[in-house]
């Protein structure tokens, strides 16, 4: 997979809160169809950089290129105008931690609200759209419900069907299983695994390690602001070879009692 | 005992009528007028760039915090000395009840906009919509919900404050009653009538206030 020209470049993305260096210059090459996860202790700046990947922040260095977008920071470079902006964003869905719905908007008209606002698609057109999408996130009957009347997992099936809308061409998760109760994280889980299986490109921050090892290509590790290591999924998780990894892993499954990599 | 006679009030009724229309009017034109002023001054309050945020800023606090007599007096005899203009009185109350209005509204608009969370602005940005259309399809429907009771309230106050155009002499219900009360020496009674027909109007959009908050927030 990784041998095909990369849908998504990131090079070198530098940001910065204040005096807090939070990314130090991290890389990231992903192939079309590829699916990567993100781990990494909180702080480690992998939520950061995930949410670079759409710009809703700005690196202050680096370059990131996307499809036909292409992005270059620092070094003299002007900040990306809105427009542009916009129009990457079109192109790569993301999925957040709190769902982030629409409280006033039904499912469906949440579900639309990108295609026909932004895309100018007809309403009836993106109505039949938004079904067909609810109905692959197993949400037919809720079209017409509002957000308020579902449970974390569902809502979280709805946020990932509005994001596929937009027939993105990547498409981002950050941590999106984490404010889910226990027994409702199965659910959308399982429809990020039917993404994957369709070759949908997506790249994904989580704590659910099982998940990553089983449905990823590469698993990367955050640490520091830095990419500490990148490799197969497997070798990550059951093999991983940078000491601050190792203990990370160690520290994860002792909290969750799963023993030893 | 004081022996109460409302007949007495009889043949001003027209005057009070009249009095009660311009009350009114001023309430509608300076609420609409001042909703629009708010709104333009809340945006601009919480997304401006700070040279023009902190005008705006000066604006509603000046008139937020000295008192609305003061205002219109102000307005009415200094602010035509200072620029050279004559206003008429139903100008210059125009002029002052709308901003005294929109300093209020804008603070209650900049409220609703900066209670709503942070992730729905990012939700709007990720599926491609621009600020334009994020505050208007997904930020200001919500905020409005929240704003409700304090636009309402808003409102209420605003009828009550036209009684002080009375003091540069337009005739507006609490004018005509003073008037009435010169000619009739019924104080009481004048008075009394004027409470109760402040009451008549206001009331009802209390009720309507309610309606309105339970069917916009019929989703939650």
């Amino acid at each position: 997979m990784t041998q095909m020209q990369p849908i998504l470049v990131a090079r070198d993305i530098r940001k910065a809160f204040g005096a807090n260096q939070v990314l130090k210059g991290v890389s990231l090459a992903v192939a079309r169809g590829e699916v990567v996860t993100l781990i990494g202790a909180s702080g480690s700046g992998k939520s950061t950089f995930l949410r670079c990947l759409n710009l809703l922040e700005l690196p202050q260095q680096g370059e990131l290129a996307i499809g036909a977008h292409h992005f270059a920071f620092g070094d003299g470079h002007r900040d990306p105008d809105k427009a542009h902006l916009a129009l990457l964003r079109r192109d790569v869905g993301m999925v957040f931690q709190h769902f982030n719905l629409f409280p006033h908007m039904s499912v469906l008209d949440n579900v639309i609200e990108g295609p026909v606002q932004v895309k100018n698609i007809a309403r009836a057109e993106a109505k039949d759209l938004g079904r067909d999408l609810l109905a692959k996130v197993g949400l037919a009957d809720k079209a017409d419900s509002f957000p308020s009347r579902l449970s974390g997992g569902q809502k979280q099936r709805v946020a990932i069907a509005r994001a596929l809308a937009m027939k993105p061409d990547v498409m981002l998760f950050d941590e999106v299983t984490s404010a889910l109760d226990p027994e409702l994280v199965s659910e959308v889980l399982a429809v990020i695994r039917n993404l994957a299986a369709e070759g949908m490109t997506m790249i994904l921050v989580t704590h659910e390690m099982a998940f990553a090892a089983d449905v990823s290509n590469r698993v990367g590790f955050m640490s520091e602001g830095v990419m500490a290591e990148i490799g197969a999924a497997t070798d990550v998780i059951h093999r991983p070879q940078n000491p601050r990894l190792v203990a990370f892993l160690n520290r994860f499954h002792q909290r969750t009692g799963a023993g030893a990599p | 005992m004081y022996a109460w006679d409302f007949a007495a009030l009889k043949p001003y009724w027209g005057l009070i009528w009249q009095g009660l229309g311009v009350t009114v009017l001023y309430t509608v034109i300076t609420v609409l007028a001042g909703l629009a002023i708010g709104l333009a001054a809340g945006i601009l309050r919480t997304t401006a760039p700070r040279w023009v945020s902190v005008p705006v800023r000066g604006y509603i606090e000046v008139f937020r915090c000295t008192p609305l007599l003061v205002q219109l007096v102000w307005v009415y005899y200094a602010l035509p000395v200072l620029i050279g203009v004559d206003m008429s009185a139903t100008s210059a109350c125009f002029l002052t009840l709308s901003l005294y209005a929109g300093s209020f509204y804008a603070e209650i608009f900049r409220g609703g906009i900066e209670a709503i969370d942070r992730g729905q602005w990012e939700a709007g940005h990720a599926i491609g919509m621009r600020e334009g259309r994020i505050f208007r399809r997904i930020i200001l429907p919500q905020a409005i919900q929240v704003m409700v009771p304090s636009l309402i309230n808003q409102t209420i106050m605003q009828l009550k404050n036209t009684s002080l155009v009375s003091t540069v002499a337009v005739g507006d219900l609490l004018y005509q009653g003073s008037v009435i009360t010169a000619a009739s020496y019924r104080p009481l009674e004048v008075y009394t009538t004027i409470a109760v027909l402040y009451f008549v109007v206001l009331f009802p959009l209390t009720l309507v206030a309610d309606q309105l908050e339970q069917r916009l927030g019929a989703h939650r």
